[in-house]
């Protein structure tokens, strides 16, 4: 079978590691991320909209924002590699690596996530209305209702919580990092084994904290709305945005010399295919949130769409059908695109972009009607890509300081991976 | 192989031992120019087809019009039952409402595009076919096995089978054959035949039996397959239970409940007779009253009082005492002196959040029938006029001079809606006692409004109204003046087609009389 085999490079071969050109942006991007960062509070906090804790309640939103959109990201890698290990995937070797490295940056964002920490113990409600001791009154909820809710709406228990969901999150992304990298130190068939037994009910944990980490996080936002498939919601964002991120980033290091050989056409078709999928599981998931509460059309339930049909609002909510979905379904659905890499790359950033909106129409319409006015948008801008910056940056200086591969060289079914080929 | 030399060659194949090979040679035979070869081999082999020449499949098109096909049926579909052909309201949504057409579009665009997929698959691969020459040869089993074969189609432009056997040999094939039509008998099995014939047979019997069944006439009572089905075994009103001592199946409340809100109401209230009154001149009646609602342990205190009160209201007349029964038929009875002290004035303040509420309970649950502005042209009833419902009778217009409020007191409305009268049923479960107050309120505003006057409107309203008729007036006198001058203009077009066809009808006939001279 000469035309299936490839040769396989030394494990130490330089185009394994991460480019010099691209881990020197390690610093310079994390530096500006930093800035751009600071600065979007400083405008959000002088130029945000409304009275009093108005500007506060809009930069926290807007931070929330910022850090949902990168969180989410690496959130999906760790299901990204969970799921391979699960079902014992051949293909997807190759880019495995360059989804570990991405979902590393979920125990660096566990103390990015420290401000909405605090945010949360205000008794003004400065990030999530229900920790403002006068929400119920304010509202009409009634005592007795309200008296249940903040039995499990309270700062203490939602720190708790929080801190619960970081540590396993971290736990698996550490976990599986730190396996996945001595295997190519040592080559040990029996990691992957390990890797593989413990990736279930790892599923198990990651499903479970992904939807209350949804619910907590973002849902409660809204304190007297509910959907249970909330946490699919997000989840399926999430893992879309992954597997954009991965097609994205392995672009990017193949074009700076990095995995050439290794990653072909045929990994960019199957790439592409999951972002084909997962855009239109998206769709799935999200209207069928959104027809039952439709169909069932009970205040309680509709009042979280009300909000998101007024004013800008419409205009984003109506977007996301075409944009988020329509637009990249038939983009993505020849197969002449998803097996062109640098098409697959264009629609990677394309709907990395619209996950940002789809984030963005999620947190900010319950801090009130408007976009915030220039001021707003301008300070959600910078605060996203601050955060977006300081998570590349961060990603990159790890890599670069510990050597880390971008390729799993001695995984067992590295040469699976490499001869894959779609029919 | 002499003795095959009169049967139909299809083509040759060669065996190959390894799957390199077998590609090295599929790509030589590709470039020599062979379209119509196969390869089989005993798994996969990526880059087959490319070695083959096989051209990208066109499979993907036909699903993705399929699809396409299954979405447009699906929209059109639902569009044409929902908005055209039966527009009906379904939980209060838009005759045309997107979000409810998705899910059946959804699936009917899976549904063709699978069709398309599955059968376009069966189609382009010439399936299903029960039997291929190839398969008469016992060497070529040996394609699901360990072996690898290509096959070179006789039907190709460039087959030459003394050319073709020495190129597939030179490409490494160590056995070739040529292949003949299969030599087996082409009739199937009896047994086969037997099998569907009786398969087809007893299938239709089921069939038969339902078509006799449809034809006659049975003593025996129907069969039900699912009897808690046909018969729910839950409970409604009026029937009887063994499960209770009284034999009744619906429970009353417990002795003394009082409903939420409906506490410290008088009777008055509950029944809209003025109970005084009533006392002083007919205390039998009145006690009657009081009693049959003391009494009344275990129903609930209102629904008793006003069932009473229609009883001793309607009982000397039936339906005809009621004076503004518009249904002549009814009203050809002779009329009774209806002598209930009735409640003159609604005990609720007139205020306009009481007339908003009115309003609002007014047009959920009255305009239906009575329409929004009472007239007695609800939905309901146009769709009754539409759909030529026989039975029908037009609900009542509310704007007759029998049922304003002087002859027709505030109390006796309001018993009206809690009782209901001749085909409408009432409505004291569904609306509670202060929101029919309340409808009462607005009914009479509704009234007032189609006979006021100008002089009835608050000053600093008055010119809005005149600019309003004024401008009215002014776009239906433009609209009389449009009309009049389209209706002069077809007439004169008449006129003038009229005297073209006189002329013509003259002119054919000199014509004619020209011929025949």
């Amino acid at each position: 079978m000469s035309e299936h085999t490839h040769k396989t490079k030394p494990a130490d071969d330089p185009s394994f590691r991460l480019p010099a050109s691209l881990g020197n942006l390690a610093i310079p991007l994390a530096i500006g991320g930093a800035v751009l960062l600071v600065v979007g509070v400083l405008i959000g906090l002088m130029a945000g909209p409304g009275e009093g804790i108005g500007p506060q309640r809009f930069t926290m939103s807007a931070y929330l924002v910022a850090f949902t959109y990168c969180f989410s990201i690496s959130l999906g890698c760790l299901f990204f590699v969970l799921i391979q290990h699960l079902c014992r995937a051949g293909w997807s070797v190759v880019v495995r690596r360059v989804a570990e490295i991405l979902m590393l940056a979920i125990p660096a964002l566990a103390i990015l996530f420290l401000p909405i920490l605090f945010a949360s113990w205000s008794s003004q409600g400065v990030l999530y209305a229900w920790g403002y001791e006068g929400y119920a009154e304010s509202h009409g909820v009634p005592g007795e209702i309200w008296t249940e809710k903040v039995r499990y709406l309270s700062s203490d228990w939602f720190t708790v919580r929080s801190i619960v969901y970081l540590v396993l999150l971290s736990g698996l992304a550490v976990y599986y990092f730190k396996l996945s990298r001595r295997q190519d130190e040592t080559g040990e068939v029996t990691l992957t084994e390990r890797m593989q037994a413990r990736s279930g009910p790892a599923v198990m944990v990651f499903s479970l904290v992904t939807t209350f980490a949804a619910f907590d996080w973002l849902m409660s936002l809204a304190p007297m709305w509910f959907s249970t498939m909330f946490g699919v919601y997000i989840f399926a964002g999430s893992i879309l945005a992954a597997h954009c991120a991965i097609a994205m980033v392995t672009y990017l290091l193949q074009a700076k010399g990095a995995i050439r050989e290794e990653v072909t056409v045929e990994h960019y078709h199957d790439l592409g295919k999951f972002m084909f999928g997962f855009v239109t599981f998206w769709t799935y998931i999200s209207f069928s949130q959104f027809l039952l509460i439709w169909y069932g059309n009970i205040p309680e339930e509709t009042h979280w769409f009300y909000t998101r049909l007024q004013g800008p609002w419409e205009s984003i909510s109506y977007g996301l059908i075409f944009f988020h979905w329509l637009f990249p379904f038939l983009g993505l659905l020849s197969r002449h695109v998803r097996r062109r890499p640098t098409l697959v790359f264009a629609w990677a950033i394309y709907l990395l972009l619209m996950h940002f909106i789809d984030i963005y129409w999620i947190v900010m319409p319950e801090v009130g009607p408007s976009l915030g006015g220039a001021g707003g948008v301008l300070a959600t801008l910078l605060l996203t890509s601050g955060m977006i910056g300081l998570y590349a940056g961060g990603i990159l200086w790890y890599t670069r300081v510990n050597q880390v591969r971008v390729l799993a060289v001695r995984d067992p079914r590295l040469p699976e991976s490499l001869a894959f080929e779609n029919i | 192989m002499t003795d095959k030399q009169d049967k139909k060659l299809h083509g040759t194949y060669a065996e190959f031992d390894a799957v390199d090979t077998l590609l090295a040679a599929c790509a030589r035979v590709r470039d020599a120019g062979y379209t119509k070869t196969d390869a089989f081999t005993p798994f996969p082999v990526h880059g087959i087809d490319k070695a083959l020449g096989i051209k990208p499949t066109r499979l993907p098109w036909i699903a993705l019009i399929c699809g396409a096909t299954g979405t447009c049926i699906a929209v059109a579909m639902q569009v044409w039952m929902n908005t055209i052909n039966y527009p009906y309201i379904i939980s209060g949504k838009p005759f045309f409402s997107m979000p409810a057409f998705i899910p059946v579009s959804f699936e009917l665009t899976i549904l063709l595009a699978s069709f398309g997929a599955f059968f376009g698959m069966l189609v382009l691969n010439g399936l299903p076919k029960f039997s291929n020459p190839i398969f008469t040869d016992p060497r070529f089993d040996r394609a699901t096995d360990d072996k690898f074969f290509l096959y070179i189609d006789a039907a190709d432009d460039r087959y030459d089978r003394a050319g073709v056997t020495k190129f597939l040999e030179e490409l490494g094939g160590g056995y070739t054959q040529d292949v003949y039509d299969d030599d087996s008998s082409t009739s199937s099995p009896k047994a086969i035949w037997v099998v569907l014939g009786s398969v087809i047979f007893l299938s239709m019997i089921p069939l038969l039996l339902v078509a006799r069944m449809r034809v006659t006439t049975s003593s025996q009572p129907r069969f039900h397959v699912f009897f808690d089905m046909d018969f729910s075994p839950a409970k409604d009103a009026q029937m009887t239970s063994s499960l209770f001592a009284d034999g009744r199946a619906m429970r009353t409340d417990v002795p003394g409940t009082v409903a939420i809100g409906q506490f410290d109401e008088d009777l008055d209230f509950y029944t809209g007779i003025d109970f005084d009154a009533l006392t002083r001149r007919e205390p039998v009646r009145a006690a009657h009253l009081v009693r049959a609602i003391a009494d009344e342990e275990s129903d609930d205190a209102e629904t008793a009082a006003t069932d009473e009160s229609i009883e001793t209201a309607d009982e000397p007349t039936d339906a005809a005492a009621e004076p503004e029964a518009a249904e002549p038929e009814v009203t050809g009875a002779p009329e009774v002196e209806d002598d209930t002290p009735w409640l003159e004035k609604n005990p609720l303040p007139i205020t306009m959040a009481v007339l908003e509420r009115g309003r609002m309970q007014f047009d959920i649950y009255c305009a239906t029938c009575h329409g929004n502005n009472g007239r007695g042209a609800g939905l309901v009833h146009r769709r009754a006029q539409r759909i030529l419902a026989g039975a029908w009778v037009q609900p009542s217009s509310l704007h007759q001079d029998t049922l304003y409020a002087d002859v027709y007191p505030d109390g006796k409305m309001f018993s009206t809606i809690s009782n209901g009268i001749r085909k409408m049923a009432g409505y004291s479960s569904q609306i509670n006692a202060r929101d029919r107050w309340a409808v009462v309120a607005y009914v009479r505003a509704l009234q007032a409004s189609q006979n006021a006057t100008l002089d009835d409107l608050p000053v600093d309203k008055r010119d809005e109204i005149r600019k309003l008729q004024a401008e009215v007036k002014q776009r239906l006198e433009e609209q009389a003046e449009a009309e009049r001058l389209k209706a002069e203009q077809a007439a004169a077009e008449k006129a003038e087609a009229e005297a073209e066809a006189e002329a013509e009808a003259a002119n054919g006939e000199a014509q004619a009389a020209e011929s025949s001279d």
